[in-house]
C-alpha cells in the first residue's frame, strides 16, 4: 500500500486530501469541521478525518505533503519587503512575524501534529501543486494546464503541460503582477470581503456596462502573447494590504463604496459601481482568454485543464472554452487553494509508482453523515424525524410542493460549490422561491443568482451548449434557452451556473421523480449554509441548521425532520 | 514527540531555511536570516506571537 496524505493550510482555505494506490480515497475542508469560515489554520480536523475515513492511521502514511514551499515564500516576503524599505517599515515586523513565528515552521508542525518522523514530510510547489489538482483529476491524457491565483511563492500565472510524461512548467509570470490581486482589489473596492466576495463583484459584472474600459486598461495591461503587467501605482502592497488599492486608483475610479451600505441597483451610484465590476470581469477576462491562447500555441493540446482562485470565475471559464480555441475544458471543483492540497498528494503518490488517479467522478469525497442517530436528537429538541425508504421521491415530493428542502446526503462536497450532497433545494420555475430562500436563509445581496441542476441528458433542452466536463463541478456558467420557464436561475444576463447530474445519482433520481410526474426537471439548488457561515458538514451541523434557519423539510441520510404545526 | 526530536526538529528546519538562501544565491540575505530565525525560534518555543493579527489579504 502506497499512502499521502496532501495539506494546504496557512493562507486561505485549509484542507486535506489523502491518496491510496493512486486512489483519491478522502478530501477535506478544514473550515466544514472547526465551523470557521475559510478557516486557514494547520487542517487537524480534515487531517484526522481523511484517514479515518481512508481506514489508516498517520503511522501507515508513507508521505505527507505540504503544497507549496514555504522557504522560497519567506525569500520573496524577504526582499520585496526590503526592496520597498521606507515604504513597508511598519509592514516589515508583521510580514516577518507572520512567516517566521509559524508558517516556515510547518514541517515541524505536521510532524508534531501526526506524531511521525519529519523525514516524511515533503514539499512541492505551489502552482505545482495546483497544476497537478487540475490535469490529475481531469478526464484528459494529456493537456495544457493554466494556473492563475492571487501569488504562491513567486508565481502569480504559470502554463504546464501534461502527457504521458508527466507536467512540465512551460512559462509564469511573477509576483506582483497578478490576475487575482487585480480582482481582489476592485473587490475590496467594490466594500466586498477579499477572497468570499470575488463571486459578488462576478455576479454584479452582469448589471453593468463596461463604461470603465479605459480605466481598466491602466490597471491590467495585457499582450497578444498572454504576457500582462499590473500598474502597480494604483494597488498599494506595502501600506494597505488589507485593501490592496491605493489612493491613486480611488483617483482613477472614484470613492471606494463603503462594506456596511445596502445594494440599491435602481441608484445612479450603484450602477456606477457595476460598471466598475462589469468592466473588471471583462478585463479579467480578456487577460485569461490571452493566456489561455497563448497556452493552445505553445502546447497544440484539444484539453485545457485550469486551477487556482481565478479558475473559480465560472463566467470566464465559458469564454475560454469558447474562445481559447480548445474543445475541451475542465475546472477541479477545488480550483483554489484546498485544491493544492490534492494535487500535493497526487504529487507524492506519483513519486512513489503509484498509477494516476481515475477522473473525478464526483465530489463527494468528504465526511459522510449517518441519519439514525441524529434522529434521536433531534426529536429531543421537539423536532419531527421520521425514516424514509424513497429519500429521492420524497425530496421531489417535498420540492413540487413549493418547500425550501435542505439535503444532506452522503459525503460532504470537495470545493465551495454545493452540488447535491449538502445542498437547498427549490423550485426553480417559480421566482418566489428564490425571494423566500433569500428571506428564510441566505440574505444575498439581491445581485447574486442562485444556481439550477439538471440531468445531463436534459442539458441541452434547457441551455446552450448541453453538459461539459465542467458542468458536473458548476464550474461554468451557460445560456438558459428558457429563461421565463426557470425565473428563479437566471440571471439578469440571461445565463445560470448550471450543474448536471447523471440518472444513477441522488440529485438524478429526484430530478427523474419530478418529470415522471410531469414538472419541469430542474431545480433550484445553492449551498447548505447561512451567511457567513462554512457549509454544513456533519449531521450535527445539519441539525442545527434546521433548528435556526427556516428551511421547511430537512433530509439527513434516510431521516425526514420537519417541525410540528 | 519528545523535547529533543522536537528541538532537532527546528534544527532542522533552520537548516532547510538556510540551504534555501544558499541555493539562491541570496548570501547576503543569510546574516539578516540568521537573527530573524532566532527571533522567530524563540517565539515558536515560547508560543507567543498571538499579537499578529491574520491578514486579510494574505500576502505574507
Amino acid at each position: 500500500m502506497t499512502a499521502v496524505l496532501g495539506v494546504s493550510a496557512h493562507y486561505h482555505d485549509a484542507a486535506a486530501a489523502l491518496v491510496i494506490d493512486g486512489r483519491i480515497v478522502a478530501a477535506q475542508h478544514e473550515e466544514r469541521l472547526s465551523r470557521i469560515k475559510n478557516d486557514a489554520s494547520l487542517p487537524k480536523r480534515a487531517m484526522d478525518a481523511v484517514l479515518r475515513l481512508g481506514g489508516i492511521s498517520a503511522g501507515d502514511l508513507d508521505a505527507v505533503v505540504f503544497y507549496e514551499n514555504p522557504y522560497a515564500k519567506l525569500e520573496r516576503v524577504l526582499v520585496g519587503t526590503l526592496r520597498a524599505f521606507p515604504r513597508a517599515l511598519r509592514q516589515f515586523p508583521r510580514a516577518l512575524g507572520s512567516q517566521l513565528g509559524g508558517k516556515i515552521w510547518v514541517m515541524d508542525a505536521l510532524a508534531d501534529a501526526l506524531s511521525i518522523p519529519r523525514a516524511r514530510i515533503e514539499l512541492v510547489r505551489h502552482h505545482q501543486a495546483h497544476a497537478a489538482s487540475a490535469v490529475y483529476c481531469s478526464p484528459f491524457e494529456r493537456a495544457a494546464v493554466m494556473v492563475v491565483d492571487a501569488v504562491g511563492e513567486e508565481a502569480c500565472t504559470s502554463l504546464w503541460h501534461a502527457d504521458a510524461e508527466g507536467l512540465r512548467e512551460l512559462t509564469h509570470i511573477d509576483y506582483p503582477h497578478s490576475l487575482g490581486l487585480f480582482y481582489a482589489a476592485i473587490t475590496a473596492y467594490l466594500g466586498f470581503e477579499v477572497n468570499d466576495g470575488e463571486y459578488k463583484v462576478m455576479g454584479l459584472a452582469a448589471y453593468g456596462k463596461p463604461a470603465r474600459r479605459e480605466e481598466m486598461a491602466r490597471l491590467l495591461k495585457v499582450a497578444s502573447d498572454g504576457s500582462y503587467e499590473l500598474g502597480l501605482d494604483y494597488f498599494d502592497r506595502f501600506t494597505r494590504t488589507e485593501l490592496g488599492y491605493g489612493q491613486k486608483l480611488i483617483g482613477l475610479l472614484g470613492p471606494a463604496r463603503s462594506p456596511f451600505e445596502r445594494w440599491d441597483l435602481t441608484t445612479e451610484r450603484d450602477r456606477a459601481y457595476a460598471d466598475i465590476a462589469r468592466s473588471a470581469q471583462d478585463a479579467l477576462e480578456d487577460a485569461l482568454i490571452a493566456i489561455a491562447t497563448e497556452a493552445k500555441r505553445r502546447t497544440g493540446e484539444d484539453a485545457l485543464c485550469l486551477a487556482g482562485g481565478v479558475a473559480l470565475n465560472a463566467v470566464a471559464n465559458r469564454r475560454i472554452a469558447r474562445e481559447a480555441g480548445f474543445a475541451n475544458v475542465f475546472v477541479q471543483p477545488a480550483a483554489g487553494d484546498a485544491g493544492g492540497a490534492l494535487g500535493a498528494a497526487i504529487l507524492g503518490a506519483l513519486t512513489r509508482g503509484s498509477p494516476r488517479p481515475a477522473p473525478l467522478a464526483g465530489a463527494d469525497l468528504g465526511v459522510a453523515v449517518a441519519g439514525a442517530p441524529i434522529a434521536t436528537h433531534a426529536r429531543a429538541l421537539g423536532l419531527i424525524a421520521l425514516p424514509v425508504v424513497d429519500v429521492a421521491s420524497a425530496i421531489a415530493d417535498a420540492i413540487a410542493a413549493r418547500e425550501i428542502v435542505a439535503c444532506v446526503q452522503g459525503r460532504c462536497e470537495w470545493g465551495p460549490r454545493a452540488l447535491g450532497f449538502r445542498s437547498i433545494l427549490a423550485r426553480a420555475d417559480d421566482v418566489e422561491m428564490r425571494e423566500r430562500l433569500n428571506r428564510a436563509v441566505k440574505k444575498r445581496e439581491p445581485f447574486r443568482p442562485f444556481a439550477p441542476v439538471v440531468l445531463e441528458s436534459d442539458a441541452a433542452a434547457w441551455f446552450a451548449g448541453g453538459a461539459n466536463a465542467m458542468t458536473p463541478f458548476m464550474t461554468t456558467v451557460a445560456e438558459v434557452l428558457k429563461p421565463e420557464a426557470l425565473p428563479a436561475v437566471t440571471h439578469v444576463d440571461g445565463t445560470a451556473r448550471v450543474q448536471t447530474v447523471g440518472p444513477s445519482t441522488q440529485l438524478g433520481a429526484v430530478l427523474g421523480h419530478l418529470k415522471q410526474r410531469g414538472d419541469i426537471p430542474v431545480i433550484l439548488n445553492t449551498s447548505l449554509n447561512g451567511p457567513g457561515e462554512p457549509m454544513v458538514a456533519t449531521a450535527t451541523d445539519a441539525l442545527s441548521f434546521f433548528v435556526r434557519h427556516g428551511v421547511d423539510r430537512m433530509f439527513i441520510d434516510d431521516v425526514m425532520l420537519t417541525r410540528p404545526a | 514527540m519528545s523535547g529533543l526530536r522536537r528541538l532537532g526538529n527546528r534544527l532542522q528546519t533552520i537548516r532547510e531555511v538556510l540551504g534555501h538562501f544558499a541555493r539562491s544565491q541570496s548570501f547576503v540575505l543569510i546574516p539578516l536570516v540568521l537573527v530573524l530565525l532566532a527571533a522567530g525560534l524563540l517565539l515558536v518555543l515560547t508560543g507567543g506571537l498571538a499579537y499578529v493579527a491574520p491578514f486579510v489579504y494574505a500576502l505574507f
